[in-house]
């Protein structure tokens, strides 16, 4: 076997048992799971960036020019982003989703892998090395964005059904969302009413499932607010939105180089637009209050669910000038 | 009479301002933008009518043709969305982001305000005040005091300019559209095919080009699903005249076009020329067809009713099964022939090079051989360094849109002799929730920093143990959990 079949197994066992005992930490909130998956986390991430550099050296041949290497990547860097949000910001209780999206990542490149393949002459140039990893850094925070985001409107979801089942009066008058006068700073850039949540318990609902042991309720519970959670997400996509607006422009800029024009309509080029666009949306939207939250959770899961159209959709269902499936 | 026809008139331009400076309008005509793009991606562009029909159930077909959804991209819809998007930038820039200015220094309810703080200081009136403007000055803010009604204010400001990302940001994306246009109004692009050998003009520049060599390196690669041929290299060796008249030698090769008099020479695709030889009952037909044929070229037959097409070349038949194999290189090549009744399709037929078929009426046809041309693209494109400046500006400013987040505190100190309240406030550009956590470290550096030293009241609690005042301090919170 080589040693990077060997870094690859590793990095797929990392992430499928630091799937499970993130997930355990998730629902049980011991320290001890996380004090596991964050090393096994980890280790994956550097078994694929060492699976990656050996493929360079064994081979010569820059890893990134198939959907195998590319997807490889997509997973190391969210990995990695995961591990870097969440030493910032304590993301760790996403670290089973991210890890799952990881590993299934992961175990569906290699199926694209069809050993060591020389480049295409369209992808011999310096800025593959530049262009793709940019890219799928992109691609890799949006995933995590959208973990958050999912989260998100899991807990609203659960609050509201809370709140449809039960009367929770005596909760209701200890927290809640606040309604506060508008801030001098806000009325200036047009912000008109202000009715800010999430600096208190913004979800009574469940605080009161909790207190009444009710087992979603609990772990609900231990989730950041709504309110640190539209933030969180917030963060992660001001990362991605930045790293995929240089990704068009560097790829505009290869394609210059490379084909003549620096935009072609080419799907894949278009379809990242669209990506684009829909992100460029979310930062609009999320300057207004009312959208703030869980309309802009919503326009979160649609963006991701462009960049999977882009990524893959585009990559295996419509051929283009970028297409790997040469 | 005048003021009556003036009034709505009026009205209706301040309508079309609040609508385009209204950012959820803008978001609105981005969706537009979206949908229009996403069926871009999914439709494929720019094919021939009867592509359409193929591919697509007729009343979709149709759908397609009708609506233009073949060439989107260049579309009134496309275009006017686009259009729309910075009309509605302009205004909104003029309206809305330039007037933004600094809030007016102004008192304000501190415990209103979702973010505040209250803390309880016992010392010199003169050292509290003093300490506290020097902590905010110190880690950036800029501190300016105001009295109202004989009450000193302090207000601290960080990353004010930032505000100005947003419209950099806009800036650049208005850029971008600028260097766009002056491609449309002043560019060109097109692409042209040369056999080797031939020499051609290229009519918008009045350069001559002559293709000496084309050459192309395809390696055998064994992979998991089989052998697979993979290209590596395309290359043509050319001799271009330019403005001055000096013939050059040059080579144009995949990612490393060649620049002639601000004109880029790429290389896009190549080819196997075919001459062919037609005769009639043995005797050569001359001129038919005239020159070799580039692949999806075609030729009428004499004066029959018969045509034939050149579909493609074959670069390897297997000697074995006289199938065409996988390796693309000439190495017993064959063409692919489409022949004709009229518009009638008569078939396909698979004809090695030096083979002739008959056509019938004494015709007979023979690809005799191959000559190989390489399809160049050039452009001229004197907006590119326009819409690389757009794309550096549009950047510089979604990072201090994004990462720079302007604020303000508000510092209100009262109280009577060594005993003294400080009641601080925090406002962003962004809401709260942003910065509730910034706010929580900044208030608890000032308990444990210099107001720790200004000794507090007894019998506090901090925000957290860590960063509990040190000889114990009563610091209010509002905001944390
Ligand atoms: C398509 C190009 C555009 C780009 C790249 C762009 C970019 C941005 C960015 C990065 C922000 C800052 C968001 C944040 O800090 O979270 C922003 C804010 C804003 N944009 Fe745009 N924008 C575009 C088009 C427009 C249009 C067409 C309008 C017209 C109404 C508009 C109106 C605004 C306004 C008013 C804000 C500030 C919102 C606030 O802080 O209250 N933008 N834009």
């Amino acid at each position: 076997m080589n040693i990077d079949q060997v870094l690859l197994i590793t990095a797929l066992a990392a992430y499928i048992t630091g799937t499970i005992v993130f997930i355990g930490y998730f629902l049980s909130r011991n320290p001890v799971m996380r004090t596991i998956g964050i090393p096994l986390a980890a280790i994956g991430c550097v078994a694929q960036f060492g699976e990656l550099g050996a493929r360079w050296i064994i081979s010569g041949i820059w890893p990134l020019t198939n959907l195998y290497g590319s997807l490889s990547l997509f997973s190391a860097m969210g990995v990695l982003i995961f591990i870097a949000f969440a030493l910032k910001y304590n993301l760790w209780f996403t670290g089973g989703f991210v890890l799952l999206i990881a590993a299934i990542a992961l175990g569906y490149a290699t199926t694209w892998n069809e050993g060591y393949m020389p480049a295409v002459p369209a992808l011999q140039s310096y800025w593959i090395k530049v262009h793709v990893p940019l890219v799928i850094s992109s691609y890799a925070s949006f995933m995590v964005a959208f973990v958050v985001g999912a989260l998100y409107l899991v807990k609203y979801s659960f609050e509201k059904y809370f709140g449809r089942k039960q009367t929770v009066a005596a909760a209701m008058t200890s927290a809640g969302a606040v309604n506060v006068p508008v801030s001098e700073y806000n009325a200036d850039v047009g912000i008109s009413d202000v009715r800010v949540t999430g600096l208190r318990n913004d979800t009574p609902n469940i605080a009161a499932a909790a207190a009444r042991g009710d087992f979603w309720g609990m772990w609900l519970e231990t989730l950041p607010s709504l309110a640190k959670l539209d933030i969180l997400a917030y963060r992660i996509i001001a990362v991605g939105l930045p790293l995929l607006t240089i990704g068009i422009i560097t790829g505009a800029w290869w394609a210059k180089e490379a084909w003549g024009a620096y935009w072609q309509w080419d799907p894949k080029e278009t379809a990242a637009l669209l990506s684009w666009i829909v992100y460029a949306s979310y930062m609009h939207l999320h300057t207004r209050n009312v959208w703030r939250g869980y309309r802009c959770a919503w326009i979160n899961v649609i963006g991701f669910a462009t960049i999977i159209f882009c990524y893959l959709g585009v990559n295996i269902w419509i051929s283009g000038l970028h297409s790997y499936k040469v | 009479m005048a003021t009556h026809a003036a009034a709505p008139a009026r009205s209706l331009y301040d309508e079309f301002l609040a609508l385009f400076s209204n950012v959820l309008f803008a978001v609105s005509l981005f969706a537009v933008w979206g949908v229009l793009t996403l069926i871009g991606v999914v439709v494929d562009q720019g094919k021939d009518a009867a592509a359409y029909w193929n591919e697509y159930p007729a009343p979709v077909a149709r759908l397609i043709l009708r609506l233009h959804l073949d060439n989107i991209y260049h579309s009134p819809a496309y275009v006017g969305i686009i259009g729309l998007i910075l009309v509605s930038l302009a205004v909104c820039t003029f309206k809305r982001v330039i007037p933004a200015r600094l809030p007016p220094l102004r008192t304000v309810k501190i415990d209103a305000i979702p973010l505040n703080a209250s803390i309880d200081v016992h010392g010199e009136e003169g050292a509290v005040r003093a300490r506290i403007a020097d902590f905010f000055a110190s880690r950036g803010w800029q501190v300016r005091k105001r009295e109202f009604g004989g009450e000193e204010w302090m207000f601290a400001d960080r990353h004010n300019w930032a505000r100005r990302g947003v419209l950099v940001a806009h800036i650049g994306f208005v850029i971008i559209a600028m260097g766009t246009t002056i491609y449309w109004w002043k560019g060109f692009q097109g692409t042209t095919a040369i056999l080797t050998g031939q020499t051609i003009t290229v009519p918008e520049t009045g350069a001559r080009i002559r293709l000496e060599r084309f050459g192309y390196r395809f390696d055998p690669v064994q992979t998991k699903s089989g052998l697979v041929y993979q290209p590596i290299d395309y290359v043509s060796n050319v001799t271009v005249t330019g403005k001055d008249g000096v013939a050059r030698q040059a080579t144009i090769r995949v990612n490393d076009p060649l620049d002639v008099d601000g004109t880029l020479y790429y290389q896009a695709t190549y080819g196997y020329g075919i001459s062919f030889s037609l005769t009639k009952d043995g005797v050569p037909v001359p001129n038919a067809p005239n020159g070799p044929l580039k692949e999806g070229a075609g030729f009428q037959v004499a004066d029959t009713p018969r045509a034939i097409q050149y579909t493609r070349f074959i670069g390897t038949i297997d000697r074995a099964t006289g199938q065409p194999g996988a390796d693309p290189r000439p190495n017993n090549p064959a063409v692919v022939l489409s022949a004709f009744d009229g518009d009638q399709p008569l078939g396909d037929i698979l004809v090695p090079l030096g083979k002739s078929i008959d056509l019938g009426g004494g015709y007979k046809l023979t690809p005799a051989h191959y000559t190989l041309y390489s399809g160049l693209q050039y452009r001229y494109d004197p907006g590119v360094p326009l819409v690389g400046i757009g794309a550096f500006v549009l950047l510089s400013g979604l990072c201090i849109a994004f990462y720079l987040l302007p604020a303000r505190l508000y510092v209100r100190i009262t109280g009577t002799g060594r005993d003294w309240h400080v009641g601080l406030a925090a406002t962003t550009v962004k809401g709260y929730d942003i910065f509730e956590e910034q706010f929580h470290d900044l208030v608890t550096a000032l308990v444990s920093g210099p107001l720790g030293e200004c000794r507090l009241h007894t019998n506090a609690e901090g925000p957290d143990s860590a960063g509990a005042p040190r000889s114990g301090g009563r610091a209010g919170w509002a905001g944390a959990p």
